[in-house]
């Protein structure tokens, strides 16, 4: 998702949402840093994180936003052993920052 | 919105850790000389708009990372974690020659999120219906091909004219610019890319400058029709941006040689079609 259809969904947001950023990223991860996903209560509006690799737990500290928790980085760990065959086995840890997103997200003055 | 469309460079900045949780969440922007928001602290605003010419290199238009700042308010030190954007002018893929290979690669252009640009001499050629994903389409004179197209060291230009006297003429005019767009590719076979580069030589250029030049252009995919050509041109791109080697992935990692089996380092693997 880049910044002109982000702009776009957030002016047309019309539930609450929260927006997903990886702000650093180390070793094998699917996607890099810069990567965003918004997410409204039902589930992913738009972009993505790294799909299996991680996003379920960012989706689930999004909904923690929702309930009344603050803005927060969450570490995700893709290291798991891979004879688990979880889905976390691409091999890299990044930090994904969560906020919640309304329009004036990045022009507040 | 309206600042990105008028090609400013913007930053963004969050706290995204930090030991005084208040500050975690804070949105802090500039654009040009105006900036809005508060990071929590002005002295931490300070500390990031002082780093911001040296967080991103000049010649990048978009750029992504995170810092950690220490600052002191009231006489109290502080540090935070802030993640800071660069959202810049889109980079451009200018396609000069509207033909067989420009139709796809507009595509794939505008599918690597570049703002595709299509200019022919010929108006059939240089016709809005045929680049329905370009942002503009230009019919030009190949004395001043890039009269209306003013060109950033972002951008991309690509030559594949119909003739190579056409090609020719756009690459002189790169050359000659004072800080030319950093990915210049011009199509053509080894002969007429050779050829290309006497005539070059001829008129005064350097083999520093003849070196800055991608020719031929895109990857090495054996690929013949103009989607194929496309594809290795976008292919290079993306090599260009991220760094790749450009050898398949397989040969890089080689993992069950590695790994599994004794075969000897550096053997190929195999192609449906053998190396004539």
């Amino acid at each position: 998702m880049d910044e002109k259809e982000l702009l776009a969904r957030l002016a047309g947001l019309e539930e609450p949402a929260v927006l997903a950023t990886i702000v650093s990223a180390k070793g094998s991860t699917p996607r890099k840093t810069g990567a965003r996903m918004l997410v409204g209560t039902g589930g992913v509006i738009a972009g993505t994180v790294g799909g299996g690799c991680g996003e379920g737990e960012v989706i689930e500290a999004a909904h923690e936003l929702f309930r009344g928790g603050g803005p927060r980085t969450v570490r995700v760990d893709l290291t798991d052993e891979l004879t688990s065959w979880s889905p976390a086995v691409c091999g890299g840890i990044m930090d994904v920052f969560i906020e919640r997103a309304n329009p004036d997200l990045f022009t507040r003055s | 919105m309206d600042a990105l469309e008028k090609g400013e460079r913007i930053h963004t900045a969050v706290v995204t850790d930090s030991a005084d949780p208040s500050l975690i969440g804070r949105r802090w922007w500039r654009s040009g000389r105006r900036n809005g928001g508060t990071l929590g602290s002005p002295s931490l605003d300070d500390k990031v708009a002082a780093a911001l010419p040296t967080l991103f290199p000049p010649r990048e238009s978009r750029g992504a990372l995170s810092r950690d700042f220490e600052y002191r308010e009231g006489g109290r030190a502080g540090n935070a974690r802030v993640y800071v954007e660069l959202h810049g002018p889109p980079a451009r893929m200018v396609i000069v020659g509207a033909g067989h290979v420009a139709i796809p690669l507009a595509r794939l252009g505008d599918m690597l999120g570049l703002r595709v640009e299509v200019l022919d001499d010929r108006p059939d050629f240089a016709a809005r219906e045929r680049f329905p994903e370009a942002a503009a389409v230009r019919v030009i004179d190949f004395r001043d091909p890039f009269a209306d197209t003013p060109l950033a060291p972002y951008d991309h230009v690509v030559l594949v004219t119909r003739g190579h006297s056409f090609d020719y003429e756009c690459l002189v005019r790169l050359l000659r610019m004072a800080d030319p767009p950093d990915y210049i590719g011009m199509i053509g076979s080894r002969r007429r890319v050779r050829a290309t580069h006497e005539q070059l030589l001829r008129d005064g250029f350097t083999t520093a400058e003849m070196g800055r030049v991608r020719a031929p252009v895109g990857l090495d995919l054996g690929g013949q029709t103009p989607v194929e050509i496309a594809v290795s041109v976008a292919a290079e791109i993306v090599m260009f941006h991220s760094g790749g080697s450009g050898v398949p992935l397989v040969d890089k990692e080689r993992v069950v040689e590695r790994f599994f089996s004794r075969r000897s380092p550096g053997t190929p693997t195999p192609s449906r079609r053998a190396t004539e």
